[in-house]
């Protein structure tokens, strides 16, 4: 089963390097990069070290599903209000 | 004027600084290395030592010597200095999660292929000795030879396997 997340979706919009995540979390930076990528599925551990780095739940990086598009999610946001 | 002759130490160091190492030691010991070259993906460079290795097994058969054996060990030599250089070369305490499950893993990869071929060997070997009434010389160098390939592969083959397990990651 494949595991989907959005670090860097979530990197981007606060401008932080791989680097700057690896080391935050104490991984190498290649990892951030292989995770990104979907090459590599993290640990619980992991997971939830990035989830804190980022100040979010870890479902909202992590998912068993296919992430919507940001547009769409914006689109749904825009109708609600 | 004439030039004034340069010293050994001198001529030692222009030699040492030709090699480039100085300027590559000084650039990864900066606080921004350019590249980081070490611990490398090393996708075809094992590839060769295995190759030899092999070709010098097959050859101790037909042609036993002590010269092809010092040259195995030259292989087994390039083995694992292609080993220390690859993406499984550096201390595995500095590993993070991902590094360890693939250094655990090709390891793992290694020894069951070796395992394998040393199971699948050996039989072979000691009937082959029988069948052509191999002399203990004879005998000897095919096991030493047998003995390189082996620390050839072990050196190579988890090397090997990571630097295929993982497709390079672009620049970012």
């Amino acid at each position: 089963m494949s595991l989907h997340n959005r670090i860097s979706v979530f990197r981007a919009e606060r401008g932080i390097s791989r680097r700057q995540l690896a080391d935050a979390v104490g991984v190498n930076n290649q990892t951030i990069g292989y995770l990104e990528r979907g090459d590599y599925k993290p640990s619980l551990e992991l997971a939830l070290k990035i989830a804190r780095y980022f100040g979010v739940a870890v479902e909202m990086l992590f998912s068993l599903e296919r992430f919507e598009p940001i547009a769409m999610t914006l689109q749904r946001t825009g109708e609600d209000k | 004027m004439k030039p004034r002759r340069k010293s050994i130490l001198s001529m030692l160091d222009n030699a040492v600084r030709w090699t480039g190492m100085p300027a590559r030691v000084a650039d990864q010991m900066s606080d921004a290395p350019s590249v980081d070259r070490k611990n490398q993906p090393r996708r075809w460079s094992p590839i060769w030592p295995i190759a030899f290795a092999c070709i010098l097994f097959v050859l101790s058969f037909i042609w036993p010597s002590v010269l092809l054996t010092s040259l195995g060990a030259v292989i087994a030599g390039m083995g694992a200095s292609i080993h220390v250089n690859g993406p499984l070369g550096k201390p595995s305490l500095e590993d993070d999660e991902r590094e360890a499950a693939l250094r655990k893993d090709s390891l793992l990869f290694c020894l069951g292929l070796l395992a394998a071929l040393n199971g699948l060997g050996q039989p072979i070997l000691l009937i082959m000795s029988q069948w052509q009434n191999w002399q203990t010389g004879h005998g000897a160098m095919v096991v030493i030879s047998a003995l390189i390939l082996n620390a050839t592969l072990l050196g190579t083959l988890p090397t090997l396997y990571a630097s295929w397990s993982f497709r390079r990651l672009p620049k970012e």
